[in-house]
């Protein structure tokens, strides 16, 4: 049975669906990537998936558990942290305290905390400072830092790469894939397909609101379409 | 197929257009024979009318541009205070001295239109703003006892013994003072000015960057309404003959305006008149109960704005459309002519 | 001018209490609560009754403070349902013309019901002697409260996890939704906390002066003011502002006199709009 379970779900905004009858699944443990170009309906996809917003037909799952209509914080307390592309951090608060809403309702971990900050160097240099000052880059590892406070057991990210420079995104990855050592299932939307496919087992292919493709990441690599949309492979 | 009242009929010939003013005055017109002997229900009709004017001034500024200015009262005090010092005090002819305070408040909306745009204020930052200059004003009315009066108020000499003083005839002025404001407002809704203010107020950035001025829009729109609203100021100080700070102030005016302008719907061309008149009505019939007064209000704005949050107007409108479109779906239509048969004229 | 001064800074105190309450709220959830003044009056009158009724003073205060967060607990979970349901400026909008709806009947049934009650809490003892001037006990009562009161409310707001949420949801709401933290369950107890300062505004202010039923709008546009100087959005700036604008009253009372002075505040007001929109300290920082 699949940790993350999205079936035939429709969502859009003033009646009108953006996204219709989507289906993907993502397992344990599995990190898995949906590729698409800007429009294609990736965020409004996410957003109905995390209670962000209502979907107007179809159904989510979270490890067997229904949370089609459930509200955002209702999800996120259940185990399913969500990184927006705009981040939504608190920019009059430090980064400590923002780390420490992540775990709300429950007391910050300690360890947590340790585990976090090892893994973003930057953040632990700057424990003090207001999350509103932040470069871009560090603006990132933050949100995906206190995504992780909550001990979630889903991290789905929009666009991570948002605004980043080249090896910053690089770098971005790079932690993503050393969370999935911790057994984390992870679900994310990326326009930099080199990326997403590089870090990712599986993908699924969004264009217009539809599903065109899925398969394993090596199988969309080799996809000509796939190469020739997203790789700029003529 | 024409939509709703909101969106813009600068297609429809003029006289389709200016017909509900012209019914709508014309019914009005009717009024004194039915109250024309009592001095008292006059002075109510003519409260109605004059409210009427308020409001439309005030749907100019904040139903066309969304400027929520809660100084209606102080920019009509502005007009009848002026108006009256300077005819009594100064000897200015009393038509002069209209215009002259009228110019003055207009001067005033639209210097605080000014700075709003020029600081981008929002909704509720501009209502501080002039809500500051409202009380200001106010108390500077009762400060300043030898100018104005202060509590006592004033007594408006100039005017008293023309036919403003009379019982019946200041009606029709303050009638066609309102008539006139709606062709004003009709030929604002189907000028370019108006559609820049529809558009100003469906999408602001939108609206800047298609090239509509907002700055500029929200600055006449502030300026001319709060001339309409300083005129009838100093119409009714003249007509009324005695004026004092609790005749301009923020409860007696301000609240009353909003009220009657989001009951008839903010932003159509009769909501105003309609609002006016339903809450002279209203306030006719409580009077009775006059205890529970406040609460009575309190519970017809609640129960208004939670039912009809667009207004009368618009709400009564939009379901007469749906009526009109459901009528025309049910008609069996006459067959239609068959399409001219395509010849090709060989060359 | 020393004590003039003085006399500021410990009105200032109430002014800056005065202020939290109706800051907060619109911080948090965008609406300005025009029966705010109402839910203070009610809670005098509550707490007189009771003091009429026979009951001792601080159970009397205690029943007022919670009648006035009941009654604004039950105004954030009917009438403020539609409003939250809008965005930016409708909410603003609607929000404003329900709480002026619901500052009518909260006006109107107290006038009508009592319109003589009034409470007055005559606080005993002679006049105190406070840095070389004399202060009457009620006032520095009053405002020892307002400064203790504002304290637990910053520390709270800075330090308690509950009081982070809060900020959290003034900051950024969406934000706060993906930490877990329920907005509507965070506006129901602000807002509820709100009635209650309100009311403790209210009680604080009969140790110097009696409260009447009509005092309603006067503490409204009162707390406005102070809410807009200080920020709309911060407990401390609140406070920072209602102690300045507490010297600036009692030093225009004192050397020009009371209309200008109520002008003189409401320039404060429009001159902060216009020159610094965010107040002095802004949404969410204390």
């Amino acid at each position: 049975m699949a940790m993350l379970d999205i079936a035939e779900l429709s969502a859009g905004y003033l009646g009108e669906d953006v996204v219709h009858k989507v289906s993907l699944a993502v397992a344990e443990g599995e990190a898995v990537a949906v590729i698409g170009s800007n429009g294609a309906g990736k965020t409004t996809l996410f957003r109905a998936v995390c209670g962000l917003m209502r979907p107007s037909h179809g159904s989510v799952r979270l490890d067997g558990r229904p949370i089609t209509r459930r509200r955002a914080h209702d999800i996120a307390r259940g185990g399913l942290a969500y990184v927006p592309a705009e981040r939504h951090l608190f920019p009059e608060m430090s980064v400590t305290e923002n780390l420490d809403l992540g775990a709300y309702p429950k007391r910050p971990s300690p360890e947590r905390r340790g585990l976090v900050l090892d893994l973003f160097p930057r953040l632990a240099e700057r424990r003090r400072q207001r999350a509103g000052t932040l470069s871009g880059g560090e603006q990132q590892m933050l949100a995906v830092g206190r995504a992780l406070m909550s001990n979630p057991r889903v991290l789905v990210l929009d666009e991570p790469t948002t605004g980043l420079a080249p090896k910053l995104a690089v770098d971005a990855y790079a932690a993503l894939e050393a969370l999935r050592g911790h057994g984390l299932t992870i679900l994310v939307a990326e326009q930099q397909v080199p990326l997403a496919l590089g870090f990712a087992d599986r993908g699924y292919v969004l264009e217009d609101g539809h599903i065109q493709l899925q398969g394993t990441s090596a199988a969309l690599a080799e996809n000509p379409g796939v190469q020739q949309a997203y790789l700029g492979v003529a | 197929m024409p939509r709703a009242a909101t969106v813009g009929r600068a297609g429809t010939p003029a006289v389709r257009a200016y017909a509900p003013i012209v019914v709508t005055g014309a019914l009005a017109a009717l009024l004194p024979l039915r109250y024309g002997d009592s001095r008292a229900m006059m002075g109510v009709v003519i409260g109605g009318v004059l409210f009427a004017a308020y409001t439309i001034g005030f749907n100019v500024i904040f139903g066309s541009t969304g400027q929520l200015f809660l100084c209606t009262g102080a920019l009509a005090g502005l007009g009848g205070y002026g108006s009256a010092i300077l005819s009594d005090r100064h000897g200015i002819p009393m038509v002069l001295s209209m215009v002259l305070a009228s110019l003055a408040a207009a001067v005033a909306g639209g210097l605080l239109s000014w700075v709003a745009v020029s600081r981008s204020l929002g909704v509720i930052f501009t209502g501080i703003v002039t809500l500051a200059f409202s009380l200001s004003f106010e108390n500077l009315l009762l400060g300043k006892r030898d100018l104005t009066g202060g509590e006592t108020g004033l007594v408006v000499a100039a005017g008293s013994d023309t036919f403003l003083g009379e019982q019946v005839a200041p009606f029709y002025v303050f009638l066609g003072l309102v008539v006139a404001y709606l062709a004003v407002y009709r030929a604002l809704q189907r000028s370019h000015l108006g559609w820049a203010f529809r558009a100003l107020r469906e999408d602001e950035i939108a609206a800047e960057l298609a090239g509509v001025d907002v700055k500029r829009y929200r600055v006449v729109a502030g300026t001319l309404g709060s001339g309409m609203i300083g005129l009838a100021g100093a119409l009714y100080a003249h007509s009324e003959g005695f004026i004092s700070p609790r005749t301009f102030s923020f409860g007696e005016v301000d609240v009353l305006v909003i009220v009657m302008l989001a009951f008839g719907g903010i932003g159509s061309l009769l909501g105003p008149v309609v609002g006016a008149a339903v809450y002279t009505v209203l306030e006719e019939w409580i009077d009775s109960f006059d205890e529970y007064r406040l609460i009575i209000y309190g519970s017809v704005i609640l129960v208004l704005f939670l039912t009809l949050p667009r207004g009368v107007v618009p709400t009564v409108l939009a379901f007469v459309g749906r009526l009109r479109r459901w009528w025309r779906a049910r008609r069996p239509r006459a067959p239609a002519a068959p399409p001219p048969i395509a010849t090709i004229t060989p060359r | 001018m020393r004590a003039v001064v003085f006399d500021g800074v410990v009105l200032g105190l109430q002014f800056g209490l005065l202020g939290v309450g109706l800051t907060l709220v619109y911080g948090l959830a965008g609406v300005l609560n025009l029966a705010y003044g109402q839910l203070a009056v009610l809670g005098a009158v509550v707490a007189a009754l009771r003091i009429d009724a026979g009951a001792p003073t601080i159970a009397a205060v205690l029943t007022g403070l919670a009648a006035a967060g009941a009654v604004a607990l039950a105004l954030d979970l009917t009438l403020m349902r539609p409003v939250y349901r809008r965005r930016g400026e409708d909410r603003v909008l609607l929000g404003l013309l329900l709480m002026l709806g619901v500052a009518f009947i909260i006006d109107g049934v107290l006038v009508w019901r009592y319109p003589i009650e009034a409470l007055t809490l005559r606080i005993g003892g002679d006049p105190v002697d406070v840095l070389g001037t004399r202060m009457r006990t009620g006032s520095l009562l009053a405002s020892a409260i307002a400064l203790g009161v504002g304290a637990v409310l910053v520390v709270f707001l800075r330090y308690a996890t509950a009081g982070k949420a809060v900020r959290s949801v003034i900051q950024d709401e969406e934000g706060a939704q993906l930490c877990g933290v329920s907005p509507a369950r965070v506006r129901a107890f602000v807002f509820a906390l709100s009635g209650v300062l309100a009311a403790l505004v209210a009680v604080t202010r009969s140790m110097t002066s009696p409260v009447t039923v009509n005092a309603g709008i006067d503490f409204t546009i009162l707390a406005l003011i102070v809410a807009v100087v200080g920020g709309l959005g911060s407990v401390s700036g609140a406070f920072l502002a209602g102690v300045l604008l507490g010297v600036v009253n009692t030093v225009s009372a004192h050397y020009i006199g009371t209309y200008v002075t109520t002008i003189v505040l409401l320039g404060a007001a429009a001159v902060t709009i216009v020159l610094r929109p965010s107040g002095l300290l802004g949404a969410g920082r204390e």
